[in-house]
């Protein structure tokens, strides 16, 4: 079951990562891009790791996808590209991963990892989280000011002086 | 003679209905109750009253009483049951569909008019039927530069989206479609979809009125995801589990919005903003941009997105109530089952009725649907109020609103829930 599971998701998240780098529209590309995000955080449901995936799905999927498709439907396409179709580059591209994802894959399988063998259970995000309030403080408070700086700042930064006008009463 | 139909004969109109009846039976008989004989023997079929219910046995229980029952339980306890009947979709569906009718008829009461009158005899309560059957029979548009697939597939995933929120929401003790322990990440998940749908559809239908109403509800429905996801972290941290289901039973005693009332408030305004409800209707006001992004949609794809808009005000509705209301808890109305109907079955005069599959539904059960539906409805009381009450606001508003008021209100009811914590009066469980 986790077999097939696994070789759909792989079937999708690479195809639809192939075609969101191949498609000529971008749009397309941009919902093939989310096809390949979903795809991951299927991954991460399929390694116990429910908590990654959903926050994947939220932020990945949800809110970084929809950023760049809004940048997509903002932007007029002919005026950046110029369309050369050039089939023996395109295949040599594909040819390229192809050959660059055996490799990394081969790797992968010489170094061992097919001997490991575990038991341990998944672990728990409320064990992840009680290491981040006790013995890891220091980090959750330097992450915390980091996100609360870069929200200041971003607040800061899109916060607009209107122009003054008598008509219009807030 | 009538006018409508001139040619009308009663004589024909019995032959007709005669021959439909005729060839009803003999296609029933020779190929309806086969086709149901072979898909029965390739389901797995449940054990009823100590016996495996064979394909033979399973069309006796239109005869047999004390069969039927404990197969309708048995069909009860499956997850096709959850997922299209009880906790989830048709339920959903039921109470969108009444939704739709109470805001057209209590809007019309509060501007003084009469709303939908006549159809069906009583205050027009057949409208919606009627609605229904115009948009199934209405040609479907689609705009000749429109992208077909993803214009045809918008409403379709709307709707399943949606569906998908709604099987988070759990109704009564155990019944709930998807008992997840991170509940309500699933539910920040699900409603991560929403924009991407909704700006999808809106530039597939290549029109610029669509397209105006889709970047507005893009903008609004991100901008306000932050704070409804901080408004609801009070209740995370206060009962320490992510499963909706837990934080319902949490609140046996009290229900959260005696203590986080400021996360209510912000929670119900983003409820608001992210169901497209005046007076955050930007998206879709009808008096700018014709119907915003519905605009190029019509028949029964405009029925699609109707219904999936009604699930998802149901799910946000039912979530609220989860959340800071108390879910299914409150006092024990539902009377408890006669036991003597158990012992002794039903007796009318010389007949002697014994039903073995009573009660079908436990009192507990009962009682938390009750509630819950009581408590789901009031909250689409308030949500469908202001839409009579309050004009629509500008976006430079909505969005300061959103990205200034509500996520510093939203960290407010977070400390609260800390202060709450750590000054030893409330934890994960309950009162301490």
């Amino acid at each position: 079951m986790a077999d097939a599971a696994f070789l759909a998701l792989t079937v999708i998240t690479i195809g639809s990562a192939i075609a969101a780098l191949e498609l000529r529209s971008l749009i397309y590309g941009s919902i093939a891009l989310m096809g390949t995000l979903g795809g991951i955080a299927g991954f991460f449901f399929l390694l116990d790791a429910p908590f990654v995936a959903l926050f994947q799905l939220a932020v990945y999927v949800g809110s970084i996808a929809v950023l760049i498709l809004f940048t997509v439907m903002l932007v007029k396409r002919e005026l950046i590209f110029k369309k050369i179709e050039d089939k023996r580059r395109k295949f040599a591209g594909i040819g390229l991963m192809l050959v660059v994802m055996v490799g990394l894959g081969a790797i992968f399988l010489d170094s061992g990892i097919k001997t490991i063998t575990t038991d341990e259970p998944p672990v728990d995000f409320r064990d992840i989280g009680t290491d981040f309030v006790t013995y890891y403080w220091p980090a959750l408070i330097l992450m915390g000011l980091i996100l609360a700086g870069s929200v200041t700042g971003a607040l800061v930064l899109a916060k607009r002086e209107d122009v003054e006008n008598d008509q219009r009463t807030n | 003679m009538s006018a409508i139909a001139p040619k009308f004969k009663l004589s024909e109109f019995i032959k007709s209905l005669l021959d439909n009846i005729f060839w009803i039976v003999l296609l029933v008989s020779l190929i309806g109750i086969p086709a149901i004989q072979v898909i029965l023997f390739y389901i797995e079929m449940p054990v009823i009253n100590g016996e495996l219910l064979t394909p033979f046995l399973a069309m006796t229980w239109l005869a047999d009483p004390s069969r039927s029952l404990p197969i309708l339980k048995a069909f009860m306890a499956t997850d096709m049951f959850r997922v299209m009947a009880f906790p989830g979709f048709g339920f959903a569906a039921l109470i969108a569909a009444g939704t739709i009718f109470v805001e057209r008829k209590m809007l019309a009461k509060l501007q003084l008019r009469v709303g939908p009158f006549y159809c069906g005899k009583i205050e027009g309560i057949l409208q919606l039927m009627g609605d229904g059957l115009k948009l199934i029979s209405k040609e479907i548009i689609i705009p000749a530069k429109a992208d077909k697939p993803i214009f045809w597939a918008a409403p379709v995933i709307f709707v399943a989206t949606a569906a998908a929120f709604v099987a988070l929401i759990p109704v009564a003790p155990g019944w709930v479609v998807a008992d997840v322990d991170l509940g309500l990440l699933g539910v920040f998940a699900v409603i991560g979809f929403f924009p991407i749908i909704t700006i999808l559809s809106a530039w597939s239908a290549n029109s610029k009125f669509p397209f105006i109403g889709g970047i507005r509800a893009l903008f609004q429905m991100v901008s306000f995801e932050i704070p409804l996801i901080l408004s609801l972290l009070g209740v995370v941290i206060l009962t320490g589990t992510l499963n909706l289901s837990e934080i319902a039973a949490s609140q046996s005693s009290f229900p959260w919005i005696i203590f986080l009332p400021v996360g209510a408030i912000v929670f119900f305004i983003t409820m608001l903003a992210e169901l497209e409800r005046i007076p955050f209707d930007l998206p879709e006001a009808e008096s700018e941009i014709v119907a915003g992004w519905l605009t190029e949609f019509s028949g029964m794809m405009y029925g699609l997105v109707q219904l999936g808009t009604y699930l998802k005000l149901y799910a946000f509705a039912g979530l609220f109530v989860v959340l800071f209301l108390g879910g299914w808890n409150g006092p024990m109305v539902v009377p408890p089952f006669p036991e003597e109907i158990l012992t002794d079955g039903i007796v009318m005069g010389p007949i002697t009725a014994k039903f073995p599959g009573l009660p079908l539904f436990d009192q507990q059960m009962l009682n938390g649907t009750l509630w819950f539906v009581l408590k789901t409805v009031g909250v689409i009381f308030f949500i469908l109020l202001p839409r009579g009450v309050f004009p629509r606001i500008r976006i430079d508003m909505l969005l300061s609103l959103g990205w200034t008021k509500l996520i510093g209100l939203a960290f407010v009811n977070i400390f609260i829930a800390l202060g709450l914590l750590y000054a030893g009066v409330l934890g994960p469980g309950g009162l301490q």
